[in-house]
């Protein structure tokens, strides 16, 4: 048995996975993170880092690694994919101005091989904002059709400062993992 | 049937997993391990990855560091929760107190091998648990409330100075330039060159909204009202009145210009020679910026006691004045930004008396 299938094994068995947020800074991953834990979010700073989160979801425990959007600090994203299960893509759907840096920043990522079998959940955020652009929309700009065949991939639109949208990205999310990772229980 | 076998009579070493659910032994033993572990040099985690050698200490610590920290949360955590007996609290105190004690040797020994943001961010962090852990200990001894709003950020003897080590240069993003048509622009001020505009958000029905100001030259803008998150770009010679935004503002590429406004969260990118008088939740925020200038927020009109109040921005935090730098990466002072000399701000500014309507000149 190779080290991978090992590595596979134990996790299976602690239905651990282990889900990377990433996006543009002021997108609104913190305050996802702390809404689905049921944390208070009325003051949240900018990312100067990473935060972790253990979170119990279904019968799986979900490890969440929210790294900070800032541009300074997006070359250390990279110290972060090891064994990603699930990539969470965050947008700022109001923040139209930004959408060609998101969408480059996010082919740049997808490209990392660390990254290759993960599956990617995108997030149009803040929709509680009128006029943010709808989800449709933000595949349409990010050019997530263009990966069609090579990933498992799904866009959910949400709001964070509602919660809706929330628990549907993160049961796809959940589900797809598990129905990889997890196939041979 | 699951097989049995070693992996499964003991939880992983150096896997934050195996701290996230366990007692408070657990966390000892785990940062017991996590002690000796660090002074030799491979981790089961290190070996077992294909990628990640030893080339990477950095992964390496980040994963340490990570188990340890989340003993430590854990720790603190227990110790809040327990309505119960006082010497069991006390315990999970202690606990916590050891392994913040671990975490700080850890950055310690690693900080030789550390780029200076990690090193700042993870001094941060144990800084930030060290202030949570105090206020757990007056929590203990039965005190009044305590308030964790002005913890503070960075130890007072960091075990290396950050400022030694060469700050690093990130490769440039692939820039892709396909631009983004066809998309309606949302409320706002756009192109306009010595103009005064007003808006009332307390009139319309855009509260629900956000507002973006771009590509204005010596103009004045008074925003009156609450919007949900504000975008501004590219201002020169520019005065800026805002009301209340219940999100954050996102300011890139400004200068020579003034803001007063009051907001949860204050994002600004490359901004130069400018001043903002803010009232904010959170630490305001510079990247790329010089000749920054910060003050406490000076703005009145009819009404903006309310605005704020229904922003939950009533309460002066004293934010204005903790700037994060994310340029500047080191213990002393940003050479980017100070603060406003006291002899030379702005006297509250009242703009009760301005109304919706564009004067041109
Ligand atoms: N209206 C609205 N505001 C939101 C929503 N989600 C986040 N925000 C606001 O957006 C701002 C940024 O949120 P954060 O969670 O700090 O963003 P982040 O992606 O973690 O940013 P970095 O840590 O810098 O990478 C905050 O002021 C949030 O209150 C949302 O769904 N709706
Ligand atoms: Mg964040």
């Amino acid at each position: 048995m190779g080290l991978l299938s090992i590595i596979r094994k134990i996790k299976r068995k602690e239905k651990e996975m282990r889900i990377l947020m990433v996006g543009l800074d002021n997108s609104g991953k913190t305050t996802i993170v702390l809404k689905i834990n049921g944390e208070d979010t009325s003051v949240i700073s900018p990312t100067l880092g990473f935060n972790i989160k253990t979170i119990k979801y279904q019968k799986y425990s979900l490890n969440i690694w929210d790294v900070g959007g800032q541009k300074t600090i997006r070359s250390y994203w990279r110290n972060y994919f090891e064994q990603t299960d699930g990539l969470v893509w965050v947008v700022d759907s109001s923040d139209v101005r930004r959408l060609d840096d998101c969408r480059a920043e996010l082919h740049n990522l997808l490209k990392e091989e660390r990254l290759a079998g993960a599956s990617l959940l995108v997030f149009a955020n803040k929709q509680d904002i009128q006029g943010a652009l709808k989800p449709a929309e933000i595949a349409k700009v990010l050019d997530l059709a263009a990966m069609e065949k090579s990933r498992h991939w799904q866009i959910v639109g949400c709001s964070a400062a509602t919660g809706d949208g929330l628990l549907q990205g993160f049961d796809w999310l959940v589900q797809d993992v598990a129905s990889r990772i997890y196939v041979l229980d | 049937m699951p097989s049995g076998g070693a992996a499964g009579m003991e939880p992983e070493p150096d896997q934050p997993k195996a701290v996230a659910g366990g007692g408070r032994r657990k966390h000892l033993a785990m940062l017991e391990r996590l002690s000796k572990h660090s002074s030799s040099s491979t981790t089961s985690t290190a070996s077992a990855l294909p990628d990640s050698t030893s080339a990477s200490p950095v992964v390496a610590f980040l994963t340490r560091f990570a188990a340890a920290k989340l003993a430590a949360e854990s720790a603190l955590s227990a110790c809040r929760a327990s309505s119960s007996p006082e010497d069991e609290a006390t315990a999970s105190l202690a606990a916590a107190a050891a392994a913040i004690d671990d975490l700080d040797r850890l950055v310690a020994e690693s900080s030789h091998a550390l780029p200076p943001y990690e090193l700042r961010s993870a001094l941060a962090a144990a800084a930030d648990l060290r202030a949570a852990h105090r206020a757990a200990a007056s929590e203990i001894r039965p005190k009044k409330s305590f308030s964790f709003r002005n913890k503070s950020r960075a130890p007072k003897n960091p075990p290396q100075d950050p400022a030694t080590v060469p700050p690093p240069q990130p490769p440039p993003p692939e820039q892709p330039k396909p631009s983004i048509d066809v998309i309606l622009p949302g409320f706002g001020f756009r192109a306009r060159n010595g103009a005064t505009l007003v808006k009332d958000l307390r009139v319309s029905n855009d509260k629900d909204g956000d507002f973006t100001l771009a590509d204005l030259v010596s103009c004045e803008v008074f925003l009156k009202g609450k919007c949900r998150a504000l975008y501004v770009h590219k201002l020169r010679d520019c005065r800026v009145f805002v009301g209340a935004v219940i999100g954050s503002v996102l300011i890139e590429d400004v200068e020579g210009c003034t803001f007063v406004m009051a907001a949860h969260q204050i994002r600004i990118h490359e901004a130069r020679a400018t001043d903002f008088y803010l009232r904010v939740r959170s630490r305001p925020i510079i990247e790329d910026c010089s000749g920054v200038r910060f003050a406490p927020h000076a703005l009145k009109y009819d009404g903006i006691d309310e605005d704020l109040k229904e922003s939950g921005l009533e309460e002066e935090t004293g934010n204005w004045a903790n700037v994060d730098d994310f340029k500047w990466l080191r213990a002393v002072q940003s050479p980017n930004w100070c603060l406003v000399p006291e002899e030379e701000r702005l006297q509250t500014v009242d703009i009760s008396e301005i109304h919706e309507r564009e004067h041109d000149s």
